[in-house]
This record gives C-alpha cells, structure tokens and sequence, in this order.
C-alpha cells in the first residue's frame, strides 16, 4: 500500500511492482480508454503503449478459460482499432503469476476429441491473433507462466521475464497426458529449436530466467521491479524500429540436426528412443508430441498447427489423460486440511534421532525455512545425519537448484543435540517433537518420557514409527492426547506423502496442527486410522506376500519387476524389497500376516526371513534380490538370492505378464477398498492419493480405487477366478462387491 | 628511539579508566578445533569455519537469534570473495538478516579487538548483545598475479575492443617471469621483516635460550594434550564433522625432537624454529558477550566479566613483539593489582621466544624503569600460565586467537575456581594486547 501510496504522488512514475494491482496503477494516468467487460483485463495508456493488465477477479491466478479468451478478443479489437496505440505490454495484476496454464476444470467437461480439439483451435486463434498483430505486443512476465500462459507469451512479439525466483516457463500439459494445444507445440520449436524444445513438452519441467534467457525463450531478463518499465520501452523502441527482435541463432548441430529431413530424422529417432525408455511406452501423449512436432518440422506450421490441434482433442479422451487429471484434483482435494487451521500452528521442531529418517525429516523442513533440532545420543550420530543433509544439499548446489548461501542458511537453521549438549534448553520452546529412534517400545516410552519432561506441557509427540501401533507408545506418554504418528516415508525428501495416525485419544486439535505442519513441509498429509501399517504398509504388504509367492513359484525377479513397471508403477515390487531394506519388509510382513490372517497367505512367510539371515538386506547392504555394485554400474541378478530362493520351491503355472500383474497389484487393490470399507482412511481419494504418493501403484492408470472404478464387475469376477485358482486371499471386499453390484465408482 | 614509541602507547579504552555501571559480560565461547593448515580443512575457507562457530556458539547458548544486535569478527588473510566477511558470516550462519555487521584487521589480535569493539558499543548503549569472533585459514589463501600481469588484466577490456593489435600491445613488454604468481605477504609491510626474526632478536635481546624456547614449546604441547585428555576442552571446543582432535598438538614430542630442528628465520645461528613457532593453522572461535542488565533479562548466567582492557602500540622496528609487557603492566595499574592478584594467565605463543622475552621484560628492574617508568613488574608463575596449552601447540589461526583466549582463560578461572584472569597478546606491527577477567 506504501508503494502504491508513492506511486499516485508521482514519485515512482513509470515503476512497478509486481504486487500493485492494476487498479491502482491506472489511478496515475489522466489517458485512460475503455477497459474490456468482465474485469479480467484493464487497459492503461502511457504514452502510444497500451498496458493491458490481467488480473482475474474471481481467482488467486490467471488462467486461459474460454470467457477469458472472448474478453481478451474485445480487447485485442480495441489495441487493433485504437490508432493512438502503437505498441501494447501484456502483464499481470497477480503476485508471482503471469498465466498459470488452461483452466483443467474447463478441460475435464469436453466429452468428445471434436469439442476438445474445437477448443484447441480457439486458443490457436488466440495465439495467432497476437502473433500476426502489426502492432507489436509485449509480454512482461513475472511469476509462473505456464501452458497456455506461455502459449500466449510465444505468441507476442517480444519477452521480457524478471529474475524473481517464483518465475518459471513450461509446458507442462504432458503431465496431464496431454500436449500443449494453443500452438505450444510449433511455436517452442521455433523459438528455441527442436532439441531444446522437445525435453520441455515431453517432460513438462519448467525453465527458470536465466535458462529461457540462455534458450532463447525470452529475449530480456530484467529485477522484477524494472519488469514495467523496461516492457514498455521495449515495446515504444520495438514500434519505433530502433529495437529488432532477433530469434536465437542456431549453433552448426542445431543446423546440421534440425534445418533437413535426414539430421531430423536421426533427431526424432533418438528422442523417440530416449522418451519411450523414460515413459515404458505408457503415457500415449509422448509419442503425439514427437508426431505433432514433426509434422510441423517437416511440412510447416500449418500442418503442424493442425496436427496439434487433433492429437490435442484426441489426447483429452483417453483414459491416461483422465486418470492423471483425476490424480490432479486428487492433489489438489488433499491440499485442504480436514482438520481446519490450528490456532497455534506448529513453529518449532524437533527430531529424535538423527537417522536415514530423522535427518530427512529434519532436512524437509530447514528447505521450507523452518527452524528445527536434531537430537541424537551421541556426536557421532549427529554428525552421520547432518552430513547426510549436507550431502544431499550439496548435490542440490551442484545441480543448480539451490544457491551455496541457500544452503549454509539451510544447515544453519538446524540445530543439531546430543545427549551431552544443554539440549533441554532447546526444548522450551519446541511445540513438536517427532521421534525417530529404533523400534523398541521400552526405548520408545523412555524418549516419550524425557520429551514430556523437557517439552511444554501443549507441545505435539509424535512417532515415526511404522511398527508399533500409536495407542501402544502413547501408553508410555502422561499426555497421551498430545501423541499422534506421522509416517515418513523413505527417501523422506523425494517421498511426497506423510500417514498420520491418531489414537483414539489424540485431541483434534493436536491432529489439525500436526496436517498443517506436514503441509508446510511440502507433504502430501493423509490422516490413517491405527491399524497395523496403517495405510500405505498395510496394502503394500499383501502385494509383497504375492511377489514372494510369484518368487517361489519361479517367476523371474526381473519379470515380475518388469510388468509391474509396465503396469504403472516406477519401481518394480522386487527391487522395491531391496529398496526399503529386507528385515523393514520382513518385520512389515510380520506384523500383517497376524493382523490380516487369510487376506497375507499365499506368499513365502519364510522367505525374506532366510534372505535376511543371510545378510541379503538389499541397497544399503550392497545386495539383497540383486547385487548392487558400489559407485555406477547397473543391478545384476543376485545368484546367492536365487539359491535361497530354491530352497522354497513350489510348483506354480507359468504365467504371463497381465497374470502377474493381476497377482500383485490386486490384492494391493483389494486392501486399499478393505481400508475405505474399515475406515482406514476417510476417503476413496484419500486411498487412492495414499496409494500413488507412498507407493506409486498404477499411476497411469489413475492409482488403484480408479483401476476397481474402470472395471467395476469384471475386476470382481477376475478375483474370484484368481480365489479358485490361488487362495482365499483373492476373496474381494465386501465393499468391492456391492459396488460392483449397484454400478457404483468410488472416485 | 622506541622510548618516543613507548609514549604514544595508550589504551584506548575509556572503559579501563573509568569505573562504567554497567558490565559487560561473557556469557560463552568456542573454537572449532584448530587444525593444521591444509589438513582437515583444505576444502573450506574462512567462512566456513566462521559460520560454524558462530553457529556452534549460538546453539550452545541457545540464546534467541533475535536478540543479536551486532557481529563483530576478526581476520587477517583476506579472502577477496568475502571482504566483509562478518556480514557473509551473519548471514551463513542462519542469523537474521538485519544485524549489522562489521569486520576488523588488527593482525593476531583481531578478535580480541572484536570482542573489545563489541563491548565498548554495550557500555556506549549502541547494542546489547554481540556476537563476536574470528577465523582464519591458510589452506586457501589469495595468491595474486605479478604486477605486470595484473596490471594487463585490468586493462584487458579496454585492449580487446581495439582487436588483434590491441592484444599484441598488451602483451608487450610482458616477460616470462611477471608469469609467477605472487603469495600474500609474510613479511611486515614497512619494516620488511618477517615475524621470525623479529621475534629473533627479541630473543636474543632477552637472552632467551633455544634451550629455554623448546623447553616452553614442549610445556605448551604436553598441557594442551592434556587438557584434551582431562576433558577441559569438552565445553569448548565444537565438534565438527565428528570429532574435537586439533591435529597440531603433539603430547608425545621430546626435548630430543625439538633440539634437532633447524632455525627457521635467522640462520645459521637464529633460536627460532618450526618447533618453537606456532604453525600456520586453520580455525574459527565465537563468543557472546552482552551487558549484565541483559543478561539477567535474557536468563543467562554469565561465566566473567570482562573487566578491562587495552590496546597498545610499540615500535615495531625494534621491538614489534614487546607489546605485552606494557600493556600488562599498564593493566594492572589500571586497576590497582599487581601480578600476585592474577591467578590465570593466558598469554598468546606467537613464539616462544617471544613470550619468554615479554616475561623476562617485566621480571627486569632496568627494563621496567626505562620504559614504562616503574618497579618491575616482577615474574608471571608458569604453574598460572597455559596451563591447558597454548598458540605453539594448539595453532595459531590469526583472527581466531583472540576470542580462544579470552575463552579458555573464562574457562579456567571456572575449573580452577579462582577470581582474576589476565589474557595479553602480541601482533603484527608492534600492536599488543592485555584484558582483564574476572569470573563470575
């Protein structure tokens, strides 16, 4: 408001913020004309430069929906009739938003490829108006500028992109199992050329400044506050003739690979080769981008503008692009926190025990700029998990997503404890105190104790623990309303979700402050009853006990990875074992089969003990199902594994890649609807959230409450079939079959 | 000569004149572990070593970042990318980014003064808690081009706009040798003498034998060895990657060792050698110090009072290693005590020939009476000095010494259980330095 105070006196003319909304910037000039109807647009004259102004009064962002196209043709008639106006700046009223992309919502209604494909066209219009305007066009872009918010950039004359670390440019429709629709697809091409084009549509991964700069997507980098300014001396000078708007020359392979057919060839050959190993051939959208950016390579814009516009419409109805806009607005659902805003919010953590766990935990939250403790017995424990941190953040540094000072202010927010240090101090002003310690219940009630002790008497306990049930270690507490569970997952900074189990005596407002924290730290929070393995382990167990089944049986290690990949989920269920360590899936296997009785037979329950008896523990001990030699160099088959394996031998049919797909994933479906049925978790989007962010299950195929969705009855009978022939462990829910029954989905 | 130089000496602290109401108080230090340099910590540069024991201070105290008012920090070596680099350790170490910083050179005495500097701004009310400190390393240090070439560089822009003949021109009269690259500086910049032998002929000025000078470095090694093994250094050194061993004590060298090396400086026949000189050695050390009304609202209970303190300057052509001896004596007339009231000593071991000259000075009834107009000031008890080692044994990382001092000397006066500590240190450019503690 201060700057917007000093802007009406005069003193800043010309400035900008990027936090000034347009109403008040046009509060200055006495030339005003007509702004368009529906307010998403104001028009603002200084000098011959008109600057338009989006800023959608109905949402926290700018997005492309078919009514802000109509006003925005309005508004493109009256920059092309009003003869006073020159040049034009397109910015943003929005703080750190330029256009965030197409509205999805909008995109979710269009049942048919014509409709979808009708709208592509439109927003090529759009685009096409801007591109061939004879009066240049501006766009001044701070803040994410995004799908069809870039579509629209591309297509105006000149760009000009501030330094602000919230900026980035992408098309990231391919996450949608889409392409970019307004012309995104030629356009990008053009601008930057094939190469550098291709890895941002088929990945969707944002540039930042620099790096647009560097490509050639903007042709100016400016401090956000110079962003009005130097737009709309770009676009007088642009008007004027003294600026020429040069493209991004390209260096000798560029030309050799991209300006004729043969070098094209080889081009698309590899990045087709290269995208089909990233994708497994599951997200039909990558190959229509290679096909549509081709098209246009090979036979011009104009072909190419028109195969995007199909392959867009084609690509909204398939059911990879519904399930991931499903997964979507699943995100997005579980982006509220059930338990409303606490009125004390957490502000200070503290982690006990500063293991692979404890100092993920702790590292997600100094890179959310939050204080936190780091408490171990001893220095040399301590010293482990810092230098994991460090280590990690290193490689950040070295990758370019962190600055060196980022990092240091990163290491310097954690305070790390010992036993030896006046941590008790620290602790006065910890509000929560999660404990990672081992496994033990003795040793977990004496943390809880000394925690209660040193903490205030309204601080949150919480146990990382994926074991013991949360009503067992609050019997330890003297709050027990104050204890809850919050279930990492590991690596905790690359694993997206956080279980957190209240016991039946955790006060609403503890649970609401622990959802809120676990947001703040980036999670993606799902509150799970307390049953054994809550949710994530629980349904991932049954699915473990059938690959040790499938394993007996025969099955190669690397065909049940294999299909289970091609069924959707990023790591295959043998190489997960080995991941999360043997004795973790072998105490996880445990604990289920008491729990779940029949729904864990048909597996090995030997197995993974022997395997872990002998010192296969997977990754972390160099072997486990595989050997996993030490530095680079891929993953063999491990023989020792094999052995061991033999040993257990059972006959089995032999079967193909759906049956073992059917074996593993199903019951892991089935478990996930026994948890909707039991009240596990609150809600079918919760299950199947749950399901994709902790153990990545058929995420093309929308998670797992969306594959029983998609085939309702057949997928009923299929288990019924798979009882007779393997185990009652097939038997689907009861939740499953009435379902089934009445038609009904749960999604 | 020097007499002239003797009388400019003064202390520049109002504080040791005057009897102040308020105190400032120190609340707590600590060091990284000093280590030689290019050992442990080749790959870091001073900054790091700063944050972390600005860092490691703050969390031990557990003290509220807010309530820092200033940093204060001391170096020597300047590394070119951080010319301020109390600001880049404020920043580095997670404190707010609105405490003002500031960085000061006063050779080996630069974080005393830092401490010094941050007091006299609590008694002048300008700040209530400072964080005070510094850090050196020599494992990294700014090597130049020669003249000739760094001359050509900066003009380079300018050459390379008028094209190929312009560089041609450049490169003119360059010779092959301008190619060498030039070390900082070891010798002082306008006496053209290295510290070595300064602090040589000090030595032999005083008389002091090599005999007595490896004597005093085999005393510094075997207190600092045990210190460490008794547990001392617990509260004070931090631990840093997992351990707390600085790596230039040797507790297990002999008299025999130490009598086989070479003179380093003035040779053949020079006393001082790489036994009896401290090493060049990386470190970092913190402390915070603030004024006793704040400290009762914050909750601390300080560990001493610094009580007084000055700054003196000798001639450092004659006698650029001297300045301890006065400005002990003048601290203890200052305050009205003799060397009898002072039960902790902790004299910084740039040399030991150089602190067994400062001795010998103010044990000489001839030397007291010329220059600082007095009855000697009579003999410092080894059994009260370094007792837990010392520069020539734990390393000398010039802007790092001073807060190690201060704090050890705090320290001691805990574990022994005694009243007055006197710290006093010398540096480069015939500057010196004496505080006196009192423990709380």
């Amino acid at each position: 408001m201060q700057l917007a105070a000093r802007r009406a006196g005069g003193l800043l003319a010309g400035a900008t913020s990027k936090a000034v909304p347009a109403g008040v910037a046009t509060q200055r000039t006495a030339a005003l004309s007509a702004a368009a109807t529906g307010g998403r647009f104001s028009l603002e004259k200084v000098d011959d430069v008109a600057v338009v102004t989006l800023d959608d009064p109905e949402s926290k962002v700018n997005t492309i929906s078919t009514k802000m196209q109509a006003e925005f043709s309005e508004l493109l008639d009256t920059l092309e009739q009003d003869s006073s106006i020159k040049a034009a700046v397109l910015i943003s009223g929005k703080k750190d938003n330029f256009i965030a992309g197409a509205d999805i919502k909008e995109l979710d209604n269009m049942k048919s490829a014509a409709d979808a494909e009708a709208a592509s066209k439109m927003g090529q219009a759009m685009c096409d108006r801007l591109a061939n305007s004879k009066k240049p066009i501006v766009a001044a872009i701070n803040g994410s500028c995004l799908g069809g918010g870039l579509e629209v950039a591309m297509a105006c004359t000149y760009r000009i992109a501030t330094s602000n670390k919230k900026t980035s440019l992408g098309l990231p429709e391919v996450q949608l199992g889409l392409l970019p629709g307004a012309g995104g697809t030629q356009r990008l091409p053009q601008l930057v050329g094939i190469q550098a084009a291709l890895p941002m549509i088929l990945t969707g991964s944002p540039a930042k400044p620099d790096k647009a700069k560097r490509m050639g997507l903007v042709n100016e980098v400016v401090d956000p506050h110079a962003l009005r300014t130097s737009a709309i001396a770009a676009a007088k000078e642009i008007a004027e003739g003294s600026l020429k708007v040069k493209g991004k020359k390209k260096n000798i392979v560029g030309r050799i690979l991209e300006d004729n057919p043969l070098g094209r060839m080889v081009l698309f050959d590899q990045a087709s080769k290269q995208a089909l190993k990233q994708s497994g051939g599951l997200y039909p959208a990558i190959p229509k981008i290679l096909e549509v950016v081709r098209a246009g390579a090979d036979n011009g814009p104009k072909a190419g503008f028109a195969a995007e516009s199909k392959a867009f419409g084609e690509l909204t109805q398939t059911e990879v692009s519904e399930n991931l806009r499903g997964i979507f607005f699943g995100s997005t659902a579980l982006k509220q926190n059930k338990f409303g805003k606490p009125e004390q919010p957490v502000k200070k953590l503290a982690v006990i025990g500063a293991g692979l766990m404890g100092a993920g935990i702790a590292q997600v939250t100094t890179m959310k700029k939050m204080d936190v403790i780091l408490k171990d017995v001893n220095e040399k424990g301590l010293s482990r998990g810092l230098n994991q941190i460090q280590g990690e953040l290193d490689k950040r540094v070295k990758k370019r997503k962190m600055t060196p000072y980022d990092r240091d202010a990163a290491m310097s927010r954690i305070v790390g404890l010992t036993n030896e240090s006046a941590w008790q101090t620290h602790f006065k002003t910890v509000d929560l105190a999660i404990e990672a310690v081992l496994e033990e219940i003795g040793l977990k009630h004496r943390v809880i104790q000394e925690l209660e002790e040193n903490l205030p008497s309204d601080a949150i306990i919480a146990t990382n623990t994926s074991a013991i049930p949360i009503a067992d270690i609050a019997k330890g507490a003297k709050r027990p309303e104050n204890v809850l569970g919050m279930h990492y997952f590991s690596p905790v900074p690359s694993m997206p979700l956080l279980e957190i189990i209240p016991h039946e005596g955790t006060s609403k407002e503890v649970i609401s402050k622990a959802v809120d924290f676990g947001m703040k730290q980036g999670k993606t929070v799902v509150v799970c009853k307390d049953v054994p393995g809550f949710f994530v382990n629980r349904c991932l167990a049954t699915s473990m006990a059938a690959t040790t089944g499938l394993l007996v049986e025969g099955t190669p290690f690397e065909d049940i990875d294999k299909a289970m990949k091609k069924f959707g989920n990023p790591v295959g269920p043998v190489t997960l074992c080995d991941e999360v360590g043997m004795d973790v899936a072998m105490h996880v296997e445990h604990t289920m089969a008491a729990d779940l009785g029949v729904r864990m037979t048909g597996g090995e329950p030997k197995l993974l003990q022997a395997l872990v008896d002998a010192g296969l523990l997977g990754r972390k001990a160099g072997k486990g199902f595989f050997v996993y030699p030490k530095g680079k160099g891929k993953k063999t088959v491990n023989a020792e594994a094999e052995k061991i394996i033999a040993k257990f031998k059972r006959d089995g049919p032999k079967l193909d890649e759906e049956e073992i797909q059917k074996r593993v994933a199903y019951p892991f479906i089935n478990e996930a609807l026994y948890c909707i049925q039991d009240e596990v978790v609150a809600t079918p989007v919760d299950a199947n959230m749950a399901s994709i962010m902790g153990a990545g299950i058929g995420i093309p195929r929308g998670g797992p409450i969306k594959v029983f969705d998609r085939l309702g009855q057949k997928w009923v009978d299929d288990m019924n079939r798979m009882a007779d022939l393997y185990g009652e462990q097939f038997v689907p829910a009861p939740i499953a079959v009435d379902y089934a029954k009445a038609g009904k989905t749960f999604l | 000569m020097f007499r002239k130089g003797a009388e400019r000496t003064m202390s520049t602290a109002a504080a040791a004149k005057s009897a102040p109401s308020k105190k400032v108080v120190f609340i707590d230090g600590a060091r990284v572990p000093f280590n030689l340099a290019s050992t442990t910590y080749k790959d870091k540069i001073s900054y790091d070593l700063a944050r972390i024991a600005a860092k490691g201070v703050v969390d031990r105290t557990a003290i509220d970042k807010n309530a820092i008012d200033y940093v204060a920090w001391g170096t020597v070596v300047q590394e070119v990318r951080t010319n301020n680099l109390a600001r880049e350790v404020t920043l580095g170490a997670g404190l707010p980014l609105g405490i003002p910083s500031h960085t000061i050179g006063q050779a080996c005495i630069s974080s005393n003064q830092a401490v010094c500097t941050g007091a006299e701004k609590i008694l002048a009310g300008q700040a209530d808690v400072v964080l005070a400190g510094g850090s050196e390393t020599f494992s990294d240090v700014p090597i130049r081009f020669s003249k000739p070439v760094r001359e050509r560089l900066i003009n380079a822009n300018k050459a390379m706009k008028k094209g190929p003949a312009g560089i041609l021109k450049l490169l003119k009269g360059l010779k092959l040798s301008d190619l060498a690259p030039e070390p900082p500086a070891i010798k002082n910049f306008s006496t053209g003498e290295v510290m070595g032998h300064s602090s040589d002929r000090l030595a032999s000025r005083f008389a002091v034998s090599r005999q007595d000078q490896d004597e005093f470095a085999l005393r510094s090694h075997q207190n600092a060895a045990k210190a460490h093994e008794a547990g001392y250094y617990k509260n004070e050194v931090l631990n840093v990657g997992g351990s707390t061993e600085e790596n230039c004590i040797r507790g297990d060298t002999t008299m025999e060792r130490l009598q086989k090396l070479k003179p380093a400086f003035v040779k053949p026949h020079g006393t001082h050698t790489a036994g009896n000189s401290s090493p060049l050695t990386d470190g970092a050390s913190a402390c915070i110090i603030m004024g006793d009304d704040k400290a009762k609202e914050l909750g601390f209970t300080p560990r001493s009072h610094i009580k007084s303190w000055n700054f003196v300057s000798v001639d450092p052509f004659e006698e650029m290693l001297l300045g301890p001896a006065y400005a002990m004596a003048r601290i203890l007339k200052a305050n009205n005590l003799t060397l009898n009231d002072i039960d902790v000593f902790e004299i910084h071991e740039a040399f030991a020939g150089q602190v067994l000259s400062n001795l010998a000075a103010l044990e000489s009834d001839a030397w007291c009476k010329e220059n600082i107009n007095m009855d000697k000031v009579g003999a410092v008890p080894f059994d009260k000095l370094n007792q837990w080692g010392g520069s020539l044994s734990i390393g000398h990382p010039f802007g790092a010494t001073g807060v190690r001092i201060l704090t050890t000397a705090t320290n001691r006066l805990h574990q022994e259980d005694k009243k007055y500590a006197l710290i006093a240190a010398c540096a480069d450019g015939g500057q010196a330095h004496a505080c006196l503690i009192e423990r709380m």
